[in-house]
């Protein structure tokens, strides 16, 4: 069992020793997906980009703020948004060499059948 | 881990000599971007291929017309990446603290977006910005 440890606890409005009011930072800072989002918005060519932007502003204010979890579930959004857009946009790349690559098969058959 | 980052780096240096050999506006086996295929409007990253063919044959010029935000953003991004090879090479810490600051991202956003609405004007000092 868990036993509590009253003594460790501070007490009610009182910060902890050695520690700064604003820097009550519980782990380290969550990957906010800031460079990944501008490499997807500047190279795939779609929206997505700005989502995950956005969700990474959303990370990084809510950490400095000391919202934790809240950091984790902008980190989590923003990684989503960024994963979307890079796949969709190799999704697109790739149906766009295949199409090439088939119609150039097909005229390639063509001229040899003729 | 380490398969992966050697897979990418394969991948960036074949697409760099694709890039360099052909040039997106002579060949059409480029994709053209969806956004600008059925809405015929820019998006911020239209003309990344043009302008990443202008600049590997060292033609920054060119680049800055076909896509001002990528060529403005790409020493970052390699700032960022050879921080990040260098920390791991050492074992410390030497990234970009700027990143993880919260304003960040909120300039980016705003540059983003203005660079997107303005390139889509079509008028006299605007369509410069066009790809």
């Amino acid at each position: 069992m868990e036993d509590q440890k009253p003594n460790e606890q501070t007490p009610f409005g009182q910060q902890p020793f050695g520690q700064t009011p604003f820097g009550n930072n519980p782990g380290p800072a969550p990957k906010n997906w800031l460079v990944e989002s501008i490499l997807v918005t500047l190279f795939c060519c779609l929206p997505f980009g700005i989502a995950g932007i956005v969700n990474a502003a959303n990370v990084n204010s809510k950490y400095a703020m000391g919202d934790y979890a809240g950091a984790q579930a902008a980190s989590a959004a923003a990684g989503k948004w960024t994963k979307i857009g890079f796949f969709v946009g190799i999704g697109v790349y790739v149906l766009y060499i295949l199409f090439f690559v088939v119609l150039g098969m097909g005229g390639a058959m063509m001229s040899n059948y003729r | 881990m380490k398969f992966k980052y050697i897979l990418g780096f394969a991948f960036v240096v074949m697409l760099s000599v694709v890039y360099y050999e052909f040039n997106p506006e002579m060949y059409n086996f480029f994709p053209e971007c969806p956004f600008h295929k059925f809405l015929h409007l820019d998006c911020p990253g239209c003309g990344s291929q043009r302008a990443i063919h202008s600049l590997l044959h060292g033609n920054i010029i060119q680049a800055l017309n076909y896509n001002l935000l990528l060529v403005i953003s790409l020493p970052f991004l390699l700032l960022h990446l050879l921080l990040k090879i260098f920390s791991y090479l050492c074992s410390e810490d030497y990234n970009l603290k700027i990143w993880h600051k919260p304003i960040t991202p909120k300039i980016i956003f705003v540059v983003v977006v203005i660079f997107w609405i303005s390139r889509n004007i079509p008028k006299e000092p605007f369509i410069y910005l066009a790809a």
